[in-house]
């Protein structure tokens, strides 16, 4: 071989050496992007740990380094209490979403219930909508005077009194627990059913009984998923602040969330006290979210078998209609009532309890739907502009986000991989009312406050996690060999990324894009906290309507908001399908 | 049937049906103590069905199932035992090894589900384990096992009590194939020194045939043929049996003649050449002209690689070399004569030329004819 | 710069590949002529798929140099490294890895896009190659709709589509069944022997390579054992380590008490107090009184009557019927032999057997 037929392996190796120079760069875009998912999620953080320490002298004007916020804490009249109503709630809605969850997910998966597979998206629904519209929607149906079941009671059935009093804190349990049902319904029912049916019939061929296989094989199985539920369910309870805000705060009974907000915004405003117990609440959360990452969710079993196999289905015999009229029935008291009721509600001018067939107006979706009529409420009107731009650019943003690390973390394995990987958990800690008091605190005399913008980052900080999973959950169930298989094809490393990973990922980018559409349209908790006048979202919109006008105004946006996620629900089950959320 | 102490297990009329396909039909079969009986036939014979009618994991629509003495199923006389009465022990093909337990407790389950004081949980689960060779992880979690370990697991959890027959259900498959070969030789092993009843379904053949006292062939939902490995495989009762049992060159004829024994076999010719003429043995209730299925095995084909001397009464075929295949311990073949193709085995190396000619000789009672 | 004079196609020099502290292959070399099928053979870790993935470029190299043709693929101590996708390779993976969101069709349309081809002449191309490979009427269907078999004639189809100048399979067959691996792997030859690329076939199936390949590499431990065609590999394996773990051996140690002429001589054993002499082959290397290693085919080992010429007794303690043949184990002091009978006639288990060995098969190896 010559020289000069050596000349174009030269002129090859030009390229090679571009090539080696790009893996470097793929190590600094993985450094850079390290960096930012860094700073959106930790100096929030750092700095609300920071201001946590920070002491406003009584007349509100200076500061003092000190753990005075902490001792107030414990030595204030409302906050303790607020504390140990926190708990009570959580621990409350805990064991009854459990509870529901569980029976659902068992009923469903299990027994030959009537009608299960399609009652299952029905079950699923309370899953997408807004707890604070819920607990609105109850208030209307619980409240002694003008709760509609109340007077109903009253009118049909000829009862003194009421029968119900939505508005305390068991008010709040109620409504929580059964809206985060689904929550462990969704941890359970995959292992419950694609459970490989030989792990039961082979108890039963050694010689134990249905129930002895229950309490001793299928329930331990799936315990991890239920405990994990539970936890999820109970940090999320303790993060929700519009449901106590509505039913249980008016009343006496603060939470933590309520006394947070209260310290945020409003005449005593104190941020640093409020970042003091933001920082009190979000130990409590991450700590459980830790037990459950690190011990509980490696220790959910791998039952599943490669094969196609069908459960064990149990004959319940004639309970099977006992367990169909449960099902209907959760499906009645978390979708059907109260979504009825909003309806009824908002088409009066004023609600006195009563359904007045005469009164029956459209004048409250007037008023918070036409903007372009003079007696439209801003707060509302706003709101739904605002929701609907934060949900499109919001979840698209946080895609291609997540679209970057997952592929960073699951391809390159560049230098900050384990940090990216660490970042993408740590929001998942933090209620969303925290975060947002970490953001408030940093960004309040930038800019960006006071914008759009401050919001979007509150909201992708906190939820890109989501996405993010969507699409490592697909990336690591494809092989790597497919990417590969490109290359030795002939296709460069981005043609491969634009013609083989993207499009084998579809599935979870659409999957993690509506889902986060749908978390955005209704989040409450972290707009509370940033939103100024002109920045409302719906769920503020909804807030102010409820704080400032009447239950028909706030009946009628809340069902705007309805039925926006509903389309929404309808679009993720069309084209994500079941297997999205529950495999 | 006579009642006969021996039998451990007896299936009668046996039917059960999806829908409306059937899925068995008509099963019959006796089971001796200590017997170890393979069902065996491709997927979706009816082999795991049976199993599992056995087992109480399916309901039979009519016939009658006695394990020990006992019926434990007879839909005609409304009895049914659910798995747990039935003192049976089941291994799956997956396993099934709970994730949740230790491997000790795993074994001692059945045990303590029957109340046995603690002192004979502790020595019978060591014993068990002991057998299958586990006992040094007895406090291990199952999901650190391997394949092989957790079947073993599986094994012992059902033979622990001592049930009246222990049933496996494909439990090889899921292993590779150096494993699947240890694991065969280990529960033929452990079947014998615990002399316990075992029926086992496989597709395998050649687990069937290393593994089985008896061997029940299935296919469509009936019972083809029922007899000792060595048997079915020298006398398959048709064509099925023969080609799902072993390597086969299944040669379709009519009879042209019977001479005691010996029948006279015509294979037409399908592309254009000289008939083959063939004498075998079998097929005593054939007529003159009827079909024949000429069955050769290709271990029985002696090749040449010149016109051999069949003076002493031997069949040869002349015939072109299709290809081969070098398996190492011996050469595989393929041979077309008549247009038709003869699998062929050497246990040496040849040089064989695709399209040469060479010559094949078998004794006429190797070639086995069939009707069917 | 020393530049190879080989005639080989595809030379591999000195081909060094570190992953953290172990060396995954240990400096081999070797050179395949045009049109080959060479299989690289060994254990899971051994360095066969290491090997692989150099010249596939899908990993870098720590030393020597890969070149095929008259391209030079990598050679880091000149700088030089070709990506994957410039050096012309059709690739056959373990898990096919045909594209799920694609059909038959446009998978194997892929290479043939990126090359910039005409439509037509694409369409062209893709249908003669999927009747290669028996696919056509597959064509259109997405290629989650098809068997592990068909998958893998795709993943075949569109690795030779852009008629590349190297094919390297990563165990292709490993995925399937038993049936289908069989059927397949005669098919895989037959399409490899018509469109004549030189092909690398990485597999742990002993079988599979015997019958499959024109030349196989055995490796261990990242290094060369022995290369030869199958039948020389099977049948003159140089040491205890390939004739263990190509086929089934009886291995014995021993001692060579004579050698009588070159690569012949006797091997002598002692058992239960019988020492018997075995006339055997020897390989290269071995002198008389030097501890070896006897090798014999369990196939090469027969039961044979009384006065049938058997040089040693033991008896028959397991006969495993598998149908073509019958598996006996016959116990001769501490040692077990593995024999081969034919089913029509072959020891019963609790018999004494008579066995007799051909010199010619009998192989006295490096231990």
């Amino acid at each position: 071989m010559t020289t000069e037929t050596l000349s174009p392996t030269r002129e090859r190796s030009r390229t090679s050496n571009r090539l080696r120079a790009m893996m470097t760069q793929e190590n600094l875009i993985t450094f850079v992007v390290a960096i930012i998912v860094a700073g959106a999620v930790i100096v929030p953080l750092a700095v609300l740990f920071v201001s946590s320490f920070k002491v406003l002298d009584p007349l509100g004007w200076d500061t003092a380094w000190g753990f005075g916020n902490y001792v107030e804490m414990f030595t204030d009249r409302i906050i303790p209490k607020a504390f140990i109503n926190t708990l009570i709630i959580s621990s409350g809605s805990t064991v009854l979403a459990t509870f529901l969850g569980v029976s659902l997910a068992w009923i469903n998966a299990r027994t030959n219930c009537p009608g299960r597979d399609y009652l299952e998206p029905y079950n699923l629904i309370p899953f997408f909508l807004s707890p604070f519209v819920g607990a609105i929607a109850w208030h209307n149906l619980g409240e002694p005077q003008t709760g509609l079941l109340n007077n109903l009671a009253r009118d049909v059935l000829g009862i003194e009194g009421a029968i119900m009093n939505i508005d305390n804190i068991w008010g709040v349990i109620w409504v929580t627990g059964i809206f985060f049902a689904p929550l462990v319904y969704l941890f359970v029912v995959g292992s419950l059913r694609r459970m490989d049916p030989s792990l039961e019939d082979s108890a039963r061929t050694t010689g134990a009984g249905l129930v002895r296989t229950t309490m001793t094989v299928t329930l331990p199985l799936v315990m991890p998923g239920i405990l994990s539920g539970a936890i999820i369910v109970f940090v999320t309870s303790a993060g929700e602040f519009g449901v106590p805000f509505k039913l249980s705060a008016p009343y006496g009974w603060e939470t933590l969330t309520t006394q947070i907000f209260s310290k945020a915004v409003g005449d005593d405003a104190n941020h640093y006290l409020g970042a003091a117990m933001s920082m009190a609440l979000g130990i409590i959360t991450v700590f459980l979210i830790w037990v459950q990452q690190r011990y509980i969710a490696p220790r959910s079993f791998t039952t599943v078998t490669g094969k196609g196999f069908r459960p064990n289905v149990l004959d319940l015999g004639p309970w099977k209609w006992v367990a169909f009229g449960y099902n209907l029935t959760f499906i009645a008291v978390a979708v059907v009532l109260p979504i009825v009721c909003l309806i009824i509600v908002s088409l009066h001018p004023v609600w006195t309890g009563k359904i007045v067939w005469a009164d029956l107006t459209t004048i409250n979706y007037v008023k918070t739907l036409f903007w372009w009529r003079p007696e439209a409420i801003s707060a509302a009107t706003n709101g739904i502009g605002n929701s609907l731009i934060l949900a499109f650019g919001g979840a698209s943003i946080a895609m291609v986000m997540a679209l970057v690390i997952s592929y960073m973390i699951h391809r390159t394995k560049g230098f900050g991989v384990r940090m990216l990987d660490f970042l993408s958990v740590v929001p998942i800690g933090f209620p969303g009312i925290v975060l947002a008091m970490g953001v408030l605190v940093t960004y309040i005399q930038t800019p960006i406050y006071a914008t759009l913008w401050i919001l979007m980052l509150a909201y992708i900080t906190r939820f890109f996690p989501y996405g993010q999973r969507n699409i490592s959950s697909i990336m690591l169930a494809i092989s790597e060999e497919l990417d590969q298989s490109s290359r030795m094809a002939g296709a460069s490393w981005f043609t491969t990324l634009w013609r083989i990973t993207i499009p084998l990922l579809k599935p979870g980018l659409f999957a993690g894009w509506i889902l986060l559409f749908i978390i955005f349209l209704r989040e409450l908790s972290i707009s509370i906290i940033l939103f100024t006048t002109g920045t409302e979202t719906l769920s503020v919109g909804v807030y102010y309507l409820t704080n400032f006008e009447n239950e028909p105004l706030t009946a009628a946006l809340s069902m705007a908001q309805t039925v926006l996620l509903l389309i929404a629900i309808y679009a993720f089950r069309r084209f994500a399908g079941r297997e999205a959320l529950t495999a | 049937m006579t009642s006969n102490s021996d039998i451990k297990v007896s299936i009668e009329h046996l039917y059960k049906s999806y829908g409306a396909e059937t899925a068995v039909k008509d099963f019959n079969l006796d089971i001796a103590q200590g017997e170890f009986v393979t069902l065996l036939g491709p997927s979706g014979c009816g082999k795991t069905t049976t199993l599992r009618c056995v087992a109480g994991l399916e309901r039979p629509e009519a016939g009658e199932i006695r394990i020990g003495g006992e019926t434990v199923v007879a839909p005609e006389k409304d009895i049914y035992l659910f798995p747990e009465h039935r003192n049976i022990g089941m291994v799956f093909q997956s396993y099934a090894v709970w994730p949740h337990m230790t491997v000790f407790d795993n074994v001692a389950y059945g045990l303590r589900v029957r109340r046995a004081s603690g002192a004979e949980i502790k020595t019978k689960t060591m014993k068990a384990l002991e057998l299958v060779g586990l006992d040094h992880v007895a406090d291990r979690f199952a999901t650190k096992l391997s394949g092989g370990q957790r079947q073993r697991v599986a094994l012992a959890r059902a033979i622990v009590y001592e049930p009246d027959v222990i049933l496996f259900d494909e439990p090889l498959s899921n292993l590779d194939a150096k494993l699947r070969e240890q694991m065969r030789d280990e529960i033929v092993r452990l079947q014998k020194e615990v002399g316990i009843t075992s029926i086992f379904v496989t597709h395998d053949q050649s687990e069937a045939l290393v593994m089985s006292d008896r061997v029940v062939v299935m296919d469509k939902a009936v019972i083809q043929q029922i007899g000792d490995p060595e048997d079915i495989y020298a006398n398959p009762v048709n064509s099925f049996v023969a080609n799902f049992i072993g390597v086969t060159s299944l040669l379709e004829g009519k009879l042209t003649a019977r001479s005691g024994e010996t029948c006279e076999v015509e294979v037409p010719s399908t592309n254009g050449g000289a008939p083959l003429r063939l004498r075998g043995t079998g097929a005593p209730a054939a007529q003159t002209g009827d079909r024949i299925f000429f069955n050769l095995r290709p271990e029985d084909v002696q090749l040449h690689l010149d016109a051999p001397d069949v003076s002493d009464g031997q069949n040869v075929i002349e015939g072109k070399v299709i290809d081969t295949i070098y398996l190492g311990s011996f050469l595989e073949g393929r041979v077309s004569a008549s247009g038709h193709e003869i699998g062929i085995q050497i246990d040496h190396y040849e040089n064989l030329r695709p399209d040469q000619t060479v010559w094949l000789t078998f004794r006429p009672e190797h070639g086995l004819c069939l009707t069917d | 710069m020393a530049v190879d004079t080989s005639g080989a196609y595809l030379q591999v020099d000195n081909l060094v590949k570190y992953f953290g502290d172990d060396k995954a292959v240990d400096g081999i070399s070797f050179g395949i002529p045009k049109g080959a099928f060479l299989t690289l053979l060994g254990p899971s870790g051994c360095g066969k798929t290491t090997t692989l993935m150099s010249i596939a470029g899908l990993h870098t190299i720590d030393g020597g140099r890969i070149r095929v043709g008259e391209t030079i693929f990598t050679s880091p101590k000149e700088g030089l490294f070709l990506p994957p996708e410039k050096r012309d390779i059709g690739m056959v993976f373990q898990s096919y890895a045909i594209w799920p969101h694609m059909t038959v069709a446009q998978n194997v349309a892929y290479p043939l896009e990126i090359r910039n081809w005409d439509q037509s002449d694409i369409d062209d191309r893709v249908a003669e190659v999927l009747e290669l490979v028996g696919l056509t009427d597959w064509a259109d269907s997405l290629a989650t709709n098809l068997s592990g078999g068909q998958q893998q004639r795709a993943s075949l189809a569109r690795a030779i589509v852009s008629k590349p100048s190297l094919l390297l399979f990563d165990e292709p067959l490993s995925n399937l069944d038993l049936k289908l691996r069989e059927q397949m792997r005669v098919e895989l030859k037959r399409i490899q022997n018509e469109v004549g690329i030189t092909s690398i076939y990485v597999t742990h199936d002993q079988s599979e390579a015997l019958v499959m390949s024109d030349e196989i590499i055995v490796m261990s431990k990242g290094k060369i054992e022995q290369r030869g065609g199958p039948v020389e590999i099977y049948s003159k394996p140089v040491n205890e380590y390939v004739s263990n773990f190509i086929g089934i051996a009886n291995l014995m140690k021993g001692k060579v008490v004579e050698v009588s002429e070159p690569g012949i001589g006797k091997f002598e054993v002692t058992q239960d107090g019988q020492t018997v002499q075995l006339p055997c082959r020897l390989t290269a290397g071995i002198a008389a009184g030097e501890d070896a290693v006897l090798s014999v085919r369990p196939e090469n080992v027969h039961a044979v009557p009384e006065g049938g010429g058997g040089v040693l007794t033991g008896e028959c303690i397991h006969a495993i019927f598998l149908g073509s043949y019958v598996d006996c184990r016959v116990k001769w002091g501490d040692f077990e032999w593995k024999v081969i009978s034919h089913p029509r006639n072959h020891p019963r288990t609790g018999e004494k057997v008579h066995l007799r060995f051909d010199a010619e098969h009998t192989l006295a190896v490096q231990p």
